[in-house]
């Protein structure tokens, strides 16, 4: 028996993304993955912005089950789809983003099979010739973890989703039979299949939040994974070199539905660690009938997988073009309008901040994962400019701001709940600027800095949501002094109450001045500035 | 008096705005022809005898308000072929496409076609019987049982849209609408004694036709004057946002021109037309039109479609692998028949016995034929070999409308209109071709071509045949270039003019 002295990982993915179009793909039913749906709207404590709406429950939880249908979702008779244009665009947007081309004709072709939650027995989807095909991304060329790579796309096609089957009462209990709610099916679908291109997990990670971060810019999904917005199946295999130097390829395991960051990780190491151990055992490599598809089980410990039954090699799915509908024919100019259309993406976005701001590949990476907070930045950063500040320096500050004093609020608020972003404070873009340009004056302490963050934030109880940063601080008292009568007075207080430092300070000691600054602070009851007090009790204790 | 509706709709609708009868008394003289010859013809599945009176009652109260536009069907009766979707709100009406899968099922909307109906101020009286999804050209697989022939009731009146063809015939409406996949409206108009349009694919919206096969489905009107038929299939055609296959064309008015004969008309006459099988009366009713329209100043050429003899096979190759897709939904699931099970059941058998238990025999011989031509291994041999065909039977009756047929030794004519016959035979027997589905297939050997080519065609009744007691209806069709409804409703009506065929009725007791 060989002995296993390497393995390499090889994987491929197929993510299925639920794009966020008002309407279903092939209805004029409401998308529930679509923005702002499943808030009702009479409802006055409903958020009122669509951003917020992702920070809303489950749509499969907050909307009752079966309201998102019509004729067409149910798949009753006589009913017929229409195709959703939009979600042709944003499936075009994202295939662009993804480096692809966009096929001038595509088509829409039935794939029949028997399911409960399958309303028409057969699924519309783009089985011959998909929209985009032929793309490819390069990962690591930010932070600089890791190497760059490329990963080849091999295609992203549209499709519906279908229902989703139940098999506990509305509320938990219990039942004795299945059943099936339909808001999710025919919600428009993105799957994007990509190359067997991966190494290692870490890069299967970053690509994954990659995609994430182009949809959410391109306003093609929120990109929630609570809420099941994307779906991940790795395609996962080994290459093992034995110690006689031969290689022996082991068998393609599929692992179905994860949505998680979290699990796609946790599937693809536990894949890495089992497959060279399941190749001793069983012996069989990869080729023609090995494939076996398998579930993820995060309940025990770091996870695992387990294997399903495997009803893929048991179906034939009789593709044929679905003669409901025409094919989708795209012309240069709709497709150059579109191409147009697209905004800056995250990972060009994060390379300027790297370049134009000095931002740590970090700091970048944080601000670009979503658009709300990217936009969010960038709008501070022009206010900082309309206050006069050069660009290089807004943008600096105006990421320390979001990333320390905002970060710390949004995660108190968030609690351990639902993430919370940044935008969503409360505190305008131009609000952070006047913080940042008092700071620039020495007019505030950076400690006051953070505590008028907090005071501009919602629920706006202690100041308007208008207010103006430099007024409130003004109000407060928390505008630096400068007078040198009271800074001397402040020192004096200092020196009296810490006898002992001043001696200390004096023999040469210098250390000690620390302990004299902040009791002089303390007597300044936060209007000092440390950097004057410093120079002011040097001279007197010279 | 036996015949409710002794005028035209266009007369009809005259005699209301003048006062001269209510939309009620039309109604009522239709539902009691219905009551009165039902039983023996069992043409209608479904009679709705409070809603229609009470949409009556609308109309004539809309009548009395003059300030209304007058509609152009006011007062129409109309029966609908029971797979067209009728919302369940209009006198509990039921779409059953007479199937046990759908015997109870209430829809809940209204085929685009139908609201077009309605809107134009038609009154649905019937839901009417078919071979069981429009599978079938007999109106014989049916729960409800067969549809029998006005003219003669041990017969059948051909199918699937049947029980429409046999309302109009006996009167029992002024008009109806049926659908046809592969000859359904104009097979059984020919042994009804009716004109009978369908519309080239595209031109009338789908939404709302239980599904057969969707590439050659198509709704289109019965009627017993060519007048009708224009008023008619100018009302239902039309764009719909709701069918993506519907064309993006107005409305055309048919009725404007309709008297208008065409100058040097052109007919191709196939040589197809005169096949072997054909019975000597239809052969003999082709001759005399031909005839017929040669005195009307036609030219009247021999042309060659040389793949027609390959439409069968197509046909029932896409109709079927179309068919076996569009009727998977009836799994027993969502709605219609669910068989019950046994607690040891699993899904399968949920599937299996509801859908062996909800559909009829020629369904399942369709479905399990259609499941086989997709599957893999024998796509190509099959499904894709019969597109092939399919191109080529178009390209053949595009060839005869620009005059460029390949075969012909000379130059040929651009014909305006082909004209052959609807079915080889008349009306058989009920019960005769039951246990041979294959010669049930080849009775639409005429048809099946024009709707894989999407082409409009009109049936025409063209004379009769003597056989003991009865006088069988034989029915021949002109068949036009795409979107030539305007053209072929005026040659229809220049044969209408010339001969007396079609305003010979059944004998109803």
């Amino acid at each position: 028996m060989h002995k296993v002295a390497q393995v390499e990982l090889v994987v491929g993915l197929e993510v299925h993304v639920e794009l966020a179009t008002r309407s279903k793909m092939f209805s004029r039913a409401p998308n529930p993955a679509g923005r702002g749906v499943g808030v009702p709207a009479h409802d006055p404590a409903a958020p009122r912005k669509d951003r917020e709406s992702c920070k809303d429950t489950s749509a499969g939880t907050a909307v009752p089950p079966n309201t998102l249908i019509d004729p067409t979702v149910l798949g009753l008779p006589g009913a017929l789809p229409v195709m959703n244009r939009a979600a042709v665009e944003m499936s075009m947007m994202v295939g662009m983003a993804l480096g692809c081309s966009i096929a001038p004709l595509s088509r829409w072709d039935r794939k029949s099979y028997f399911y409960p939650d399958l309303p028409k027995a057969y699924q519309i989807s783009q089985y011959q010739l998909p929209l985009c095909f032929d793309g490819a991304v390069e990962l690591g060329a930010g932070d600089g973890t890791l190497p760059a790579r490329r990963i080849g796309i091999i295609r992203a096609h549209l499709e519906e989703d279908a229902g989703k089957l139940l098999h506990e009462a509305p509320g938990g209990g219990r039942i004795d039979h299945s059943i099936v709610d339909w808001n999710r099916a025919g919600t428009p679908l993105l799957e994007i299949v990509t190359q067997p291109d991966f190494r290692n997990a870490d890069e299967v990670v970053e690509f994954a939040q990659m995609l994430r971060n182009i949809c959410r810019f391109l306003g093609a999904s929120e990109g929630v994974m609570q809420k099941g917005h994307m779906r991940f199946e790795p395609n996962i295999n080994c290459v093992l070199t034995l110690d006689d130097g031969h290689t022996v390829r082991t068998p393609i395991v599929e692992v179905k539905n994860l949505n998680s960051f979290k699990s796609l990780r946790g599937a693809i190491e536990h894949e890495r660690r089992e497959q060279p151990g399941r190749w001793l055992e069983d012996g069989l490599t990869l080729g023609p009938g090995t494939k076996t598809t398998r579930g993820w089980d995060d309940a025990a410990g770091e996870g695992r997988t387990f294997p399903q039954r495997g009803k893929e090699d048991a179906h034939d799915y009789r593709y044929f073009p679905d003669p409901d509908l025409a094919p989708v024919v795209v012309d240069e100019a709709w497709r150059e309008r579109i191409r147009a259309a697209i905004p800056e993406l995250p990972a060009i976005r994060r390379q300027r901040y790297i370049g134009e701001y000095g931002l740590s590949g970090k700091e970048a990476a944080v601000l670009v994962e979503n658009r709300e907070v990217c936009l969010y930045y960038e709008s501070t950063i022009e206010a900082c400019i309309e206050r006069g500040m050069d660009r290089s320096g807004a943008g600096r500050r105006a990421a320390n701001m979001i990333l320390q004093s905002g970060a710390k609020r949004a995660n108190e608020r968030a609690a351990g709940a639902e993430p919370v972003l940044v935008s969503d404070l409360g505190i305008r873009p131009e609000q952070i600027a006047g913080i940042i340009r008092l700071r620039e004056d020495g007019a505030i302490t950076s400690n006051t800095a953070d505590e008028l963050f907090g005071l501009l934030c919602s629920p706006h109880e202690s100041e308007p949501a208008d207010a103006d940063p430099g007024e409130v601080a003004a109000r407060r008292g928390l505008i630096v002094v400068r007078d040198d009568a009271a800074v001397s007075r402040w020192c004096e207080q200092a020196i009296a109450e810490q006898p002992q430092a001043a001696a200390d300070v004096r023999a040469g000691k210098s250390q000690a001045i620390g302990r004299l600054v902040g009791a002089a602070m303390k007597a300044s009851a936060g209007k000092g500035e440390a950097g004057a007090i410093r120079e002011r009790l040097m001279v007197m204790l010279k | 008096m036996t015949d409710a509706h002794p005028t035209t709709i266009a007369d009809t609708r005259s005699a209301l705005l003048d006062r001269k009868v209510s939309a009620v008394d039309i109604t009522r003289a239709s539902l009691a022809a219905i009551d009165r010859l039902n039983p023996s013809l069992n043409a209608a599945t479904q009679v709705f005898h409070d809603a229609a009176l009470q949409r009556a009652a609308q109309l004539d109260a809309r009548i009395a308000d003059r300030r209304a536009a007058p509609l152009p069907l006011l007062g129409a009766t109309i029966a609908l072929k029971d797979n067209i979707c009728l919302d369940s709100a209009y006198g509990d009406a039921r779409t059953t496409c007479a199937s046990r899968t759908l015997e109870h099922y209430r829809s809940p909307f209204t085929a685009s076609a139908v609201q077009r109906l309605i809107d134009a101020g038609a009154i649905i009286v019937a839901k009417t019987n078919l071979d069981e999804f429009a599978m079938g050209s007999s109106t014989e697989h049916s729960i409800f049982g067969p549809t029998r022939n006005p003219f003669d009731r041990t017969r059948v009146c051909g199918g699937s849209s049947g029980g429409s063809a046999c309302a109009v015939a006996a009167g029992m409406a002024a008009a109806a609408l049926g659908s046809d996949t592969g000859g359904s409206i104009r097979q059984p108009a020919g042994w009804c004694n009716l004109f009978a349009l369908k519309p080239t694919y595209g031109r009338v919206s789908r939404y709302g036709l239980v599904a057969y096969a969707s590439s050659l489905d198509q709704i289109g009107p019965f009627a017993r004057c060519v007048a009708d038929t224009a008023l008619l299939t100018s009302a239902i055609c039309g764009h719909d946002p709701a069918d993506s296959t519907s064309a993006g064309l107005p409305s055309p008015d048919l009725t404007s021109d309709l008297d208008r004969p065409i100058d040097k008309l052109v007919l191709g006459v196939p040589r197809q037309a005169r096949s072997a099988a054909n019975h000597p009366a239809v052969t003999a009713a082709l001759d005399a039109a031909i005839k017929t329209f040669s005195h009307l100043g036609a030219v009247v050429i021999d042309i060659d479609l040389p793949h027609a003899e390959h439409g069968i096979a197509a046909y029932y190759i896409i109709a079927t692998a179309e068919a076996s897709s569009n009727l998977a939904r009836f799994d027993g699931i969502r709605y219609g028949h669910r068989a019950e099970l046994a607690p040891s059941d699993d899904l399968f058998d949920l599937y299996a016995r509801s859908r062996a238990e909800g559909l009829g025999p020629e369904v399942q011989r369709r479905i399990m034929l259609g499941t086989h031509v997709l599957s893999s291994g024998y796509y190509d041999a099959y499904y894709n070999t019969a597109l092939k065909a399919r191109r080529l039977i178009k390209r053949d009756f595009d060839d005869a409308f620009a005059g460029t047929a390949r075969a012909a030794s000379r130059p040929s004519h651009a014909c305006h209109a082909v004209l052959m016959p609807t079915s080889p035979g008349p009306a058989f027997a009920l019960g005769e071709r039951s246990s041979d589905p294959m010669s049930m297939y080849l009775e639409d050997i005429y048809t099946v071509g024009v709707n894989l080519a999407g082409l409009p065609a009109i049936t025409i009744p063209a004379g009769f045949h003597r056989d003991g007691a009865s006088n069988l209806p034989i029915g021949l069709q002109l068949i036009g270039p795409a979107l030539a409804e305007g053209e072929l409703t005026r040659i229809a009506r220049m044969f209408e003019l010339a001969t007396s065929h079609s305003s010979i009725r059944p004998a109803l007791a």
